[in-house]
């Protein structure tokens, strides 16, 4: 985390809008305002999508604990080559919540099938016991989170997380409905719930993999 | 009809199969670009590929007043309500992935230290199918009871997890080593504590409480008070 962001106290919005009085704000900045302090007012974290200056701000009590830039912000639906009817835009400020999210599908689950009495006085034991069960011991390795994932919203939208966009030049649009309409031919193709899609390094993809949960608020508004 | 007329009239006979080959092949060739491009055609008409659009970031949504002088208040209402619950003096932010604890004083970073949190994995107990998360929990929580030497009562899923059945005399629960020699308790059973496996920081490991190393813990310990804000994400 840099130091910077750690450090800012996230009021840019009242300092950008309510200054002094001097500029008279938005309703839709205000509403962005409401919102925001609804949210701060309980002790979670949630997010603030700005589409303006493309970040995502993991936020608390309407503090700024870090930072996520943004290669890019976009809505992905599927759509014949020919005839399309692109879906229309969410409603902002408004906030989405996670309904459905990949890093709670993919949890790894341990379960013992049996169990024997405990050996007495084991010193052995630490509070946190089998990863680290020895000084030398090496636990086992968490898989890497994806850099490409999708999860639900509340909103009937996908919140697709990507560290590439989809290609869209002509050529390569055509390629891809090829390819997809060969998977549709032998009855494997998919269809995807139109996603707002965020495009990101893939560092940052896994770290907002390990961050988004099912119920996590998203705060989308620009002005802020 | 001597030698060299019917060598001629063999090569007239000849001559116009040999210049079919070519047209044959263009033919083929023809039908097969004809083919293909079709069947190419009618995939790609089938097929539904990913197309992307800006999103529109134009605000669409309102507060219900157009009065400035209303519109003014209301801003400063809210932002005032804001400004009410942000953190002030001394607090802690715990980067759970990248397993990174700051301890922050009046805006500056006074100490960043690596620690180690919780893996995220799911233990369920063969007996009774009951479930815990070891999750290190996010959010604001607040550093309750701070303790020197503290002794650890080992829950059901750490014998469980050894593939042990919890003991039922609780003594064979106590374990005075392996918090270190500092615990900030933030509620829940979370604890910022200290590790036996230094070694091991900087990893997701724990149960879901934030391990330290000695002389960071030292160093959090005496300088977040009681009552100090810890914001994990």
């Amino acid at each position: 985390m840099r130091h910077s962001a750690l450090a800012c106290i996230c009021i840019s919005l009242a300092a950008g809008t309510v200054r002094a009085g001097d500029v008279t704000p938005s309703p839709s900045s205000v509403a962005a305002l409401q919102l925001e302090a609804g949210l701060a007012k309980k002790p979670d974290v949630y997010l603030l999508l700005d589409p303006e200056r493309r970040v995502l701000e993991i936020k608390a009590r309407g503090t700024v604990l870090d930072t996520v830039r943004l290669t890019g912000i976009e809505v992905v639906s599927q759509q014949p080559i020919l005839g399309r009817s692109l879906p229309s835009h969410p409603p902002i400020p408004a906030i989405w919540t996670v309904e459905d999210s990949s890093f709670d599908a993919s949890r790894e689950v341990e379960a013992p099938t049996d169990l024997k009495p405990a050996p007495k006085n084991d010193k052995d034991d630490d509070e946190d016991a089998t990863p680290d069960a020895g000084p030398t011991a090496t636990p086992t390795p968490a898989p890497e989170a994806p850099t490409s994932y999708r999860s639900r919203l509340d909103n009937g939208w996908d919140l697709w997380i990507t560290d590439q966009l989809p290609p869209q030049s002509r050529w390569q649009t055509f390629l891809a409905a090829v390819k997809d309409g060969w998977r549709r031919l032998r009855g494997r193709g998919q269809n995807h719930i139109p996603a707002i899609t965020l495009a990101m390094a893939d560092s940052d993809a896994q770290r907002v993999h390990h961050l988004l949960r099912t119920g996590m608020p998203i705060l989308v508004a620009d002005e802020m | 009809m001597n030698a060299e007329a019917i060598a001629g009239l063999h090569d007239e006979a000849a001559a116009p199969r040999r210049s079919r080959w070519p047209l044959a092949l263009a033919l083929f060739v023809v039908a097969l670009l004809l083919v293909t491009g079709g069947a190419t055609a009618v995939l790609a008409r089938l097929g539904r590929p990913f197309i992307a659009s800006p999103f529109n970031a134009t605000p669409s949504v309102g507060v219900d007043s157009d009065n400035p002088v209303g519109l003014g208040k209301l801003a400063g209402q809210a932002a005032r309500e804001i400004a009410k619950v942000q953190p002030k003096g001394t607090y802690i932010v715990v980067d759970t992935y990248r397993n990174q604890l700051h301890l922050i004083d009046n805006g500056a970073v006074i100490r960043t230290a690596i620690c180690s949190t919780g893996t995220g994995r799911v233990l369920k107990d063969p007996r009774n199918g009951k479930e815990w998360v070891f999750d290190t929990p996010m959010g604001e929580r607040i550093i309750q009871r701070k303790v020197t030497h503290p002794v650890w009562a080992k829950p059901d899923w750490a014998f469980i997890e050894d593939g042990y059945l919890p003991p039922k005399d609780s003594s064979e629960r106590f374990d005075n080593e392996s918090l270190g020699n500092y615990a900030m308790y933030i509620g829940d059973g979370y604890i910022i504590h200290g590790t036996l496996f230094q070694s091991l920081l900087g990893r997701s490991i724990t149960h879901g409480c934030v391990r330290l190393g000695d002389a960071d813990l030292e160093f959090v310990y005496h300088h977040a008070p009681l009552g100090t804000r810890v914001y994990l994400y």
